[in-house]
């Protein structure tokens, strides 16, 4: 893969760059503002751009409108944002930029996870293919969120449906869902039949599904 | 040092103010503005007594004016008490305002040290490390050739982030309390004069502790000024002074540089005179160009 890389930490950048050079990727560019990712991302059009949220000038979310602005211009480049706090409307405001081109692309990761190198590579392939990756931290405030919320198709999940609606919000296939529940993959498809119908998916194409289940769930 | 009426006039004032603080005037102002009042009616019915008898009075009519113009004394002070307590609200708005944006400013300020130093420096000491056990698993399973320096390389550059995100949550950590300040004003004073980079003389007189609140500003006041004279007065050497008189504590800090300081809006100055304005304490600034200067922090002992 080629790959932006925008922190405005220099000793982040270095170790990103360590990490992905080891896993055969190339960073193209490293960078350490918005605007300069853009630019990067313009000139190199890489397959993925790991952002940071905050960013000179003002510290705040410029990293986040950089990266919505990479998926509306670009979307043969998948975005994954990624941050040392976690906030469920960032998400929300990605995913939603990722919908309107009709494929994912995005992923949401604490900075923590970094430390699991495969993991991490892991991710920032799934979204450069057009997946998504969200951090289960994420997943968790959201589901509290959702449990808190009067979403009906949402409230009428099992438990079992919520853990592997869960599992897709971070952007896990079926198979990993099985490994990760520790039952077999039938059982899952099961589960993920389920939840289409509950959340009311008409049968169509099975990926794009996923998407608009992990994006019901986001809304609730 | 200085003269010795600066140093009379100043415990005057610290002995008037301890006095104001401990006055039952300042603790119970209603019942002393109903005695006021009393006496004050007191005095007018007196006068008014004096002049029904007016008759029998004869030249000593005047005396009526004394009870009258006592009742006017009387009123005119319960008048300006009042005032004084309009204009005191007023400031004590004013500084809490500055008390509210100071902590919010502050806790902004620790929080983007934290996320700029600390924990970026361990994200990416988790990095590397990560990354070292990746590799080494492979190793392990043949998957790649054994490369012990390579691993040795990034357990290093792990090791050498970790140690420095150690320092700098540790200066951070000093920057929020000083945990020397625990032993005492004087003590803390006179670490942070023996970290300057400026030979500094220290005069240290503190009797008394002053309340915590006290030297914790007393204490980031000096440092501030120290640091502005060793960074922007070009002196040789500096002079701090911190004395507890019975009320008041003085921080003084004199050095042989420039000159030419001012409290300019948004500046460290500036900064240091909203700090000790929310402790009623005052900041005395005497910098001509060219030399030298001498700031001057009073504070009450106790907030």
């Amino acid at each position: 893969m080629r790959i932006v890389i925008a922190d405005d930490s220099a000793v982040v950048r270095v170790g990103l760059i360590e990490i992905l050079a080891d896993s055969g990727h190339e960073v193209v560019a490293a960078v350490g503002t918005a605007d300069d990712l853009i630019a990067a991302v313009d000139e190199h059009r890489p397959d993925a751009a790991v952002v940071d949220v905050r960013m000179p000038p003002g510290y705040t979310d410029e990293g986040l409108r950089a990266a919505i602005a990479i998926r509306r211009d670009h979307p043969g480049t998948g975005v994954l944002v990624f941050s040392q706090y976690i906030e469920t409307r960032y998400a929300a405001d990605l995913l939603g930029a990722a919908s309107g081109g009709g494929a994912a692309g995005v992923g949401y990761l604490l900075k923590d996870r970094v430390a699991e190198v495969d993991d991490f590579v892991e991710a920032l392939s799934r979204v450069a293919a057009g997946g998504t990756a969200l951090d289960p931290e994420v997943v968790t405030q959201l589901l509290s969120a959702s449990r808190a919320s009067r979403n009906d198709g949402i409230a009428t999940l099992t438990a079992r449906e919520h853990e592997v609606l869960a599992l897709m919000a971070e952007g896990r296939s079926n198979a990993a869902i099985a490994g990760i529940l520790v039952v077999s993959e039938r059982s899952v498809e099961k589960h993920v039949g389920n939840i289409f119908a509950k959340l009311s998916l008409a049968p169509s194409d099975a990926d794009h599904r996923r998407v608009l289940a992990v994006l019901r769930y986001l809304e609730s | 040092m200085y003269a010795p009426n600066n140093n009379a006039s100043s415990s005057a004032r610290a002995i008037l103010m301890e006095f104001l603080v401990r006055s039952w005037e300042y603790r119970r102002p209603r019942l002393w503005i109903g005695v006021r009042f009393a006496c004050g009616i007191f005095n007018v019915a007196l006068g008014l007594l004096l002049l029904a008898f007016v008759h029998q009075l004869g030249q000593l009519t005047w005396l009526a004016a004394i009870p009258l113009a006592g009742a006017v004394l009387i009123f005119w002070t319960v008048y300006q008490l009042q005032q004084d307590s309009v204009r005191r609200v007023q400031e004590l708005e004013q500084s809490r305002a500055h008390v509210v944006d100071d902590s919010a400013a502050r806790l902004r300020r620790i929080e983007r040290d934290l996320h700029d130093g600390a924990q970026a420096q361990l994200v990416a000491v988790t990095m590397k490390l990560g990354l070292a056990t990746k590799k080494v698993g492979r190793m392990i399973d043949g998957a790649e050739p054994v490369d012990l320096d390579r691993v040795m390389d990034l357990v290093a550059a792990a090791h050498h982030g970790a140690k420095e995100a150690v320092t700098e949550l540790r200066d951070l950590a000093r920057g929020i309390h000083p945990p020397v300040l625990d032993q005492g004003l004087g003590i803390a004073l006179t670490t942070l004069a023996a970290r300057s980079e400026l030979p500094v003389e220290l005069v240290i007189d503190l009797p008394e502790r002053p309340s915590a609140a006290i030297e914790t500003i007393a204490y980031f006041c000096a440092a501030e000024l120290l640091t502005n004279v060793t960074k922007h007065s070009g002196a040789r050497r500096a002079t701090l002074e911190a004395v507890h008189a019975p009320g008041l504590l003085r921080v003084r800090v004199n050095d042989d540089g420039c000159g030419g300081a001012r409290v300019e809006a948004g500046g460290g100055l500036a900064g240091l005179a909203d700090r000790i304005s929310t402790v009623d304490g005052r900041l005395g600034l005497r910098s001509p160009a060219g030399g030298p200067s001498e700031i001057t922090v009073e504070l009450p002992s106790r907030a």
